[in-house]
């Protein structure tokens, strides 16, 4: 009985072949994250853009206000994002001139968004998209899309490079996500209440910083567009550079 | 998740305190979405103070801690005393590096206090051995990206240990709720100069 | 059994041959220079290693004590700089004892590119060798393969393209210590800004002839996190526990009291 097994080094597998093809994507970074409160919403997002190792821009602003107390943002491949914005900003006037100026509600928004993105389901564009805004009875709304479309309305929502990092760290501390009142021995969960807008942005500062520190594509700045029922406003605040 | 790492699932977490640590680990087995157990800890203790969790492949997992049990009653004897947090730091390395070019599939961390001088220490490891020492905290496992996110702003150093408790349990709860391969349970143990104490936590069995 | 073990090599292969991949491991992305000056030379490297997107260690040490005057720093593979370091800074002191001189940098870079050679770029580590031995001070790298490169100044890793930039634009010939300190502390930086492999702090060495090496362990901290907007210290009771088992560790003190001495004998037990 031969008690050695044949060598299979020459069988390692070196490397994958080499394909000669037109790669239409490439991945810019960034992270963004949405928060819905009361009577307010917050969209933010960092404004370093990247391509493997290098940064393309310390700041390059990804979230708009599209009009109408809407603010959208689509992170992921760059273009694509800046093409899906454009694309909506465009209908927005073709809908105003179309309907006599009357203001789109972000529920019909969040529809056609749904419609631009299934339009390329099968050259999809390459980013996870958020709008917030304010409902038809004037409540904070987040809305979060997939790459072809797929929506729903929530209370908060972290998209992007980070989004894995941030998104936990939110259910914890908007929704208060495996809290309990202390002495229940763990029987009545901690009870839900809207944020106040200083309590939430604290949140996003904090969320930002600590995926600066752990993702290499997030840092540089951070742009906060907080809509209220006096419009839209826009802060800014630096982030770590490194 | 084509990546032998992550079939079976599995998180790990180690905190620093106000002298004293903490080491956490969720309680699932699978086999890729498929659960098959909600009692396989990956925390193992080495003498009083020395903890070690390890997730990854469970058979590596299994392997390697028999491997390292050995290891440290070996040690034991020859020494007749028990292994230092930082020994079994150096062990755990060239145990793993050992195997460079045919790697166990598991991401170990060492939590601990020394047995002379009760400082904490903790540090973890890649798959081939490379230790990464931290004063803060130390995470592996398929929840990894979550629970930076959750250690990196929920951590505050000095924390006294039933503060640390709380909060290295809703880095981990809250990370693993976002990993579908980790949860179904949890476990924590908390090592101070004079006690350890384990606590068995209510997660969701989702 | 000495040296490296392929045990699981067949195992981990076929795994691969069902299409699982390799998990990554952490690398150090990494920004490293080294620049000779009159009478000395020095190294600098970031602190931030790597895995994937994620930062695994925010101060990792990449300067490495391969004898006590000279030292090297590393990018690439963190666990194999780490212990080829190690391997070879055994060798030397064990070679410098049998030779009773001191260890010599060439030496150092010889046994680095035969032991790299011999595994034929599998082993990935990018070395800047320097330090000072009775032939003077010296700078040299090594790469993966086993090629080495001599200079009066070198950069190596992810972000030596930003580092060279720095390099080349400010190095002049027969600098001070101090200046070619700044300018190996420059280049880093413009790693740590530009490259995104590399960040966080400067470590740095000085190894000057006739003096004994000096290591500045986060000589640059131009990335401290600032204060949070907030605590997120939990009321205790917050997380449902289940179970509860405490273990109390006690010291165990023993005090031997010896009656009579007629009896000692008898008393007597082994130990």
């Amino acid at each position: 009985m031969n008690s050695t097994v044949a060598s299979e080094y020459s069988s390692e597998v070196h490397s994958t072949p080499i394909e000669h093809r037109f790669n239409p994507y490439s991945d810019n970074g960034g992270t963004v994250l949405g928060i819905a409160g009361e009577d307010f919403a917050v969209l933010a997002g960092d404004t370093r853009q990247v391509v493997g190792y290098s940064i393309n821009s310390r700041y390059e602003p990804k979230i708009f206000n599209v009009g109408d107390d809407i603010v959208m943002t689509a992170n992921g491949f760059a273009a694509d994002g800046a093409a899906l914005i454009d694309k909506f900003k465009n209908q927005l006037k073709w809908y105003k001139f179309d309907h006599n100026g009357k203001k789109l509600s972000i529920k019909s928004a969040a529809r056609y968004i749904q419609h631009l993105l299934y339009g390329k389901r099968f050259f999809p564009y390459y980013v996870s998209t958020l709008i917030a805004g304010l409902d038809e009875e004037g409540k904070g709304a987040v809305y979060s899309y997939d790459p072809v479309g797929s929506y729903e309305k929530e209370q908060c929502r972290a998209g992007g490079a980070a989004a894995s990092l941030i998104m936990p760290f939110l259910d914890n501390q908007v929704n208060f996500k495996n809290q309990y009142v202390p002495g229940t021995d763990g029987k009545e969960k901690r009870p839900l209440r809207y944020l106040s807008l200083d309590e939430v942005l604290q949140l996003v500062k904090d969320a930002f910083s600590s995926a600066t520190e752990r993702h290499i594509q997030v840092g540089d700045g951070l742009e906060i567009f907080i809509v209220t029922k006096e419009g839209v406003r826009v802060e800014y605040y630096p982030l770590k550079r490194d | 998740m084509s990546d032998p790492s992550s079939i079976n699932g599995g998180t790990a977490v180690a905190m620093v305190g106000k002298d004293c640590i903490a080491i956490a680990s969720d309680l699932r087995l699978g086999n890729q979405s498929l659960g098959l157990a909600n009692n396989f800890e990956k925390v193992f203790q080495f003498g009083d103070k020395t903890f070690m969790a390890l997730t990854g492949l469970a058979s590596d997992v299994i392997t390697l801690k028999e491997t390292f049990r050995l290891k440290n009653n070996l040690y034991n004897l020859r020494e007749e005393r028990e292994i230092e947090p930082q020994t079994l730091a150096n062990l755990v390395s060239s145990t793993l590096y050992e195997k460079r070019f045919g790697p166990y599939f598991i991401g170990p961390i060492v939590a601990g206090l020394d047995s002379k001088t009760s400082k904490p220490f903790i540090c973890g490891f890649d798959l081939i051995g490379c230790i990464d020492f931290a004063k803060d905290f130390i995470v592996s496992g398929t929840a990894t990206d979550q629970l930076y996110g959750m250690c990196e702003s929920l951590y505050e150093p000095n924390l006294e240990p039933e503060d640390l408790f709380e909060t290295i349990s809703q880095a981990l709860l809250n990370a693993v709720d976002r990993d579908a391969l980790s949860g179904w349970g949890a476990v924590v143990y908390i090592v101070t100069k004079d006690k350890v104490v384990k606590r068995t936590l209510r997660t969701r069995q989702d | 059994m000495p040296g490296l073990s392929f045990d699981n090599y067949q195992r981990n292969h076929f795994l691969t041959t069902r299409g699982y991949g390799q998990p990554t491991a952490t690398s150090t992305g990494t920004t490293i220079v080294g620049c000779k000056f009159k009478g000395g030379v020095v190294i600098a490297a970031d602190t931030r290693a790597t895995a994937g997107p994620i930062v695994a260690d925010k101060n990792c040490e990449k300067l490495h004590r391969l004898a006590p005057k000279i030292w090297c720093a590393g990018a690439g593979t963190a666990a194999d700089t780490e212990m080829v370091t190690q391997l070879i800074a055994s060798n030397l002191e064990l070679h410098s004892l049998h030779q009773n001189s001191q260890p010599r940098v060439i030496t150092a870079l010889t046994m680095l590119k035969q032991h790299l050679f011999k595994y034929q770029g599998h082993l990935g580590a990018y070395l800047i060798v320097a330090g000072v031995d009775p032939t003077g001070a010296h700078l040299l790298s090594v790469q993966a393969h086993g090629s080495t490169d001599i200079g009066q100044y070198q950069s190596l890793g992810s972000g030596s393209l930003a580092a060279m930039a720095v390099l080349e634009s400010h190095w002049v010939p027969d600098m001070s210590k101090e200046d070619a300190m700044k300018l190996c502390a420059d280049a880093i930086e413009s790693g740590i800004w530009n490259d995104l492999g590399s960040g966080s702090n400067v470590d740095l060495c000085v190894m000057e002839v006739g003096k004994d090496a000096e290591l500045y362990r986060n000589h640059l901290t131009p990335n401290v996190r600032s204060e949070k907007a907030r605590s997120y210290k939990f009321a205790r009771g917050t997380t449902a526990v289940l179970r509860e088992s405490i273990r109390d560790i006690l010291d165990v003190e023993e005090t031997v009291i010896t009656f009579g001495s007629a009896s000692v004998d008898a008393m007597e037990v082994d130990a």
